[in-house]
């Protein structure tokens, strides 16, 4: 069996995601074995435009990213978004919550008008090119990705959660985050990252993104039952799901 | 068979002795809830326990089980645990359960990883010292039990009686044996206990009695109610997770990295769960919130009473304090229908 060809392509993003990959340590070897990397910026130097699979790290946020990624449409037959930036904007769908030109200012003062600097409001990758499969979170849970590799390896469709981050705290035996008093996203949240956060006291930041179809409007009117507002929640929800539905 | 009566100091050198020699699993707290957990110090052990986040099922039907490894070529073996355990705190509800579940894997096509695991455990059950704040067994005629465990334990003041009902139980009740009978006084306070427990566990009052609820269902499909609660349903499936009754599971495959080895396993499944009733072509039979909330109930009050003649809520209450949207009482649910069929 030939090795499928994979390249690694970062947009705007920490590149954390990629990083999740070395942590696979030893098992490496083992991708390794099913798999031929020919671009990946963190772990190696070499290029290539001939890829079967690319993996798409990180939003775009410009004009040129959004050129770039076209073009690594029309080679690639797999395109796979991964993390959150890439799958629903990530965090950088916070300055969306903004007047760009404020935005510029903020961050770049009297450079903001440089032409180099030029952004638009944050996409993800789905909104402009089509993707074949997204791995969610902030950062990816690598025994995710690892299933993932193999299931396009056998030729199998891969399954990603369409339920709530809930299901996995549940099997974790966690006290619940709300008989705290604390705002977990956990129950809008798409599961399958085993209920990091909550199992070590944090509540659910909601990185993975919503479900297919999350029950947003409960999750408002639940709040005065915890003595929270809506606009609690939205506090909760801006940080990874700013351009996820709130009204 | 005999009941022993322990004062503490002899009852916690009784766990000891089965902590040394078996495998034992008990009720320990973690935060401010208490779950059974692997039992390393009779001092650790809390029969004093209202409720555990989960109920005992996790080691009947782990949340996550492989059922069998396989290798493309050479194909599969079944993968048993064969390790024996020891249950040390169940609750009467929750052996009401467990015997409800053991019919329903035994039944039709017997259910060998459960089974296997069920003759593998000894129960030592323990009547409830305190209600926890949404128990409503006192309502389904689960405060009390008296079948299906190996041992029960009552606390009286302060000492244990132990109920030693099984060749199994007796096994762990080996280095007890010498000690007293319970005297006839205690057993009567035993059975104040049993009759004070049967009121103290409605937290909750459900205005019917259980065995009316397959015919109050069978009324009640095109309720209202169903439509109303499931609006602020997220389908998170809490409810079914922490359920003692609750079985249902879904069967995955993984491969190894040399895709040639690999593993079946079973993971909780849940008919709250958006994608449940999912079948091949993508078809989901029960797509609608209401038609998701609506089956829960019905399952638990209809469908499986007409399998095995009982209703499928033990009355624990873990539906209604893990439920965050509030909408999972089974009590509130069942009464509206009683008050609005009339």
């Amino acid at each position: 069996m030939s090795k499928l060809k994979v390249a690694f392509f970062d947009f705007a993003c920490c590149e954390g995601c990629q990083l999740q990959v070395y942590n696979l340590e030893e098992e490496i070897i083992d991708l390794l074995e099913l798999v031929e990397p020919v671009e990946w910026r963190e772990a190696m130097s070499d290029q290539s435009d001939d890829y079967d699979v690319a993996i798409i790290e990180g939003s775009i946020t410009r004009i040129e990213d959004e050129q770039r990624l076209k073009a690594i449409r029309e080679k690639a037959q797999v395109l796979i978004a991964l993390g959150a930036c890439a799958t629903t904007g990530g965090v950088n769908n916070l300055k969306n919550n903004f007047d760009m030109q404020d935005v510029k200012e903020c961050v770049y003062g009297k450079d903001a008008n440089m032409p180099h600097l030029d952004t638009y409001p944050t996409k993800a990758v789905n909104e402009v090119v089509k993707v074949d499969y997204m791995i969610p979170g902030c950062p990816i849970n690598i025994k995710e990705f690892s299933y993932i590799v193999r299931c396009l390896a056998l030729g199998k469709e891969p399954k990603i959660p369409d339920y709530a981050v809930c299901v996995e705290c549940k099997m974790k035996e966690n006290v619940c985050r709300f008989e705290y008093g604390e705002i977990c996203l956990g129950p809008i949240t798409r599961a399958g990252c085993d209920a990091k956060c909550p199992s070590s006291g944090m509540w659910c930041f909601g990185c993975r993104g919503f479900v297919d179809n999350p029950n947003v409007n409960a999750a408002k009117d639940v709040m005065a039952e915890y003595g929270k507002t809506h606009d609690d929640l939205r506090g909760k929800m801006l940080l990874f799901g700013s351009k996820q539905e709130f009204e | 068979m005999t009941v022993k009566k322990l004062e503490k100091a002899a009852f916690d050198k009784w766990v000891s002795a089965c902590i040394t020699s078996q495998r034992v699993f008990g009720v320990q707290a973690k935060e401010d809830r208490f779950v059974f957990a692997p039992l390393a110090n009779a001092a650790d052990l809390r029969l004093d326990y209202d409720v555990t986040i989960l109920p005992p099922k996790k080691y009947f039907q782990p949340p996550r089980e492989t059922l069998l490894k396989f290798d493309r070529n050479e194909g599969f073996e079944s993968v048993f645990d064969n390790q024996p355990f020891v249950l040390f705190g169940v609750h009467p509800y929750d052996m009401v359960a467990i015997s409800q579940t053991d019919k329903l894997f035994s039944q039709e096509h017997c259910d060998t990883h459960y089974v296997n695991r069920r003759e593998k455990a000894t129960i030592v059950a323990c009547d409830v010292q305190n209600a926890s704040k949404d128990v409503f067994a006192g309502c389904m005629g689960t405060a009390t039990v008296n079948d299906g465990f190996d041992i029960l334990i009552t606390k009286i003041d302060n000492d244990y009686l132990v109920d030693i009902r099984s060749e199994k139980g007796q096994a762990l009740a080996e280095t007890i044996k010498d000690a007293e009978d319970a005297d006839d006084i205690s057993l009567k306070l035993r059975k104040l206990v049993w009759a004070d427990n049967a009121e103290l566990l409605q937290k909750h009052k459900l205005n019917v009695r259980p065995d009316v609820l397959p015919k109050l269902l069978g009324r009640s499909y095109e309720h209202p109610v169903w439509k109303e609660k499931s609006e602020r349903c997220y389908s998170c499936g809490s409810c079914n997770l922490v359920c003692p009754t609750c079985y249902c599971f879904d069967v995955r495959d993984d491969v190894e990295w040399n895709l040639q080895k690999g593993e079946r396993y079973r993971v909780w499944d849940g008919c709250l769960l958006a994608e449940f009733a999912v079948v091949a072509g993508k078809h989901n039979f029960r797509a609608n919130r209401a038609d998701r909330y609506r089956h829960r109930y019905y399952r638990k009050g209809k469908y499986v009473p007409e399998k095995i003649g009982e209703v499928a809520c033990v009355g624990c209450g873990r539906c209604i304090t893990a439920c965050t949207a509030n909408i999972a009482n089974p009590v509130e649910v069942y009464n509206k229908l009683v008050d609005e069929g009339k």
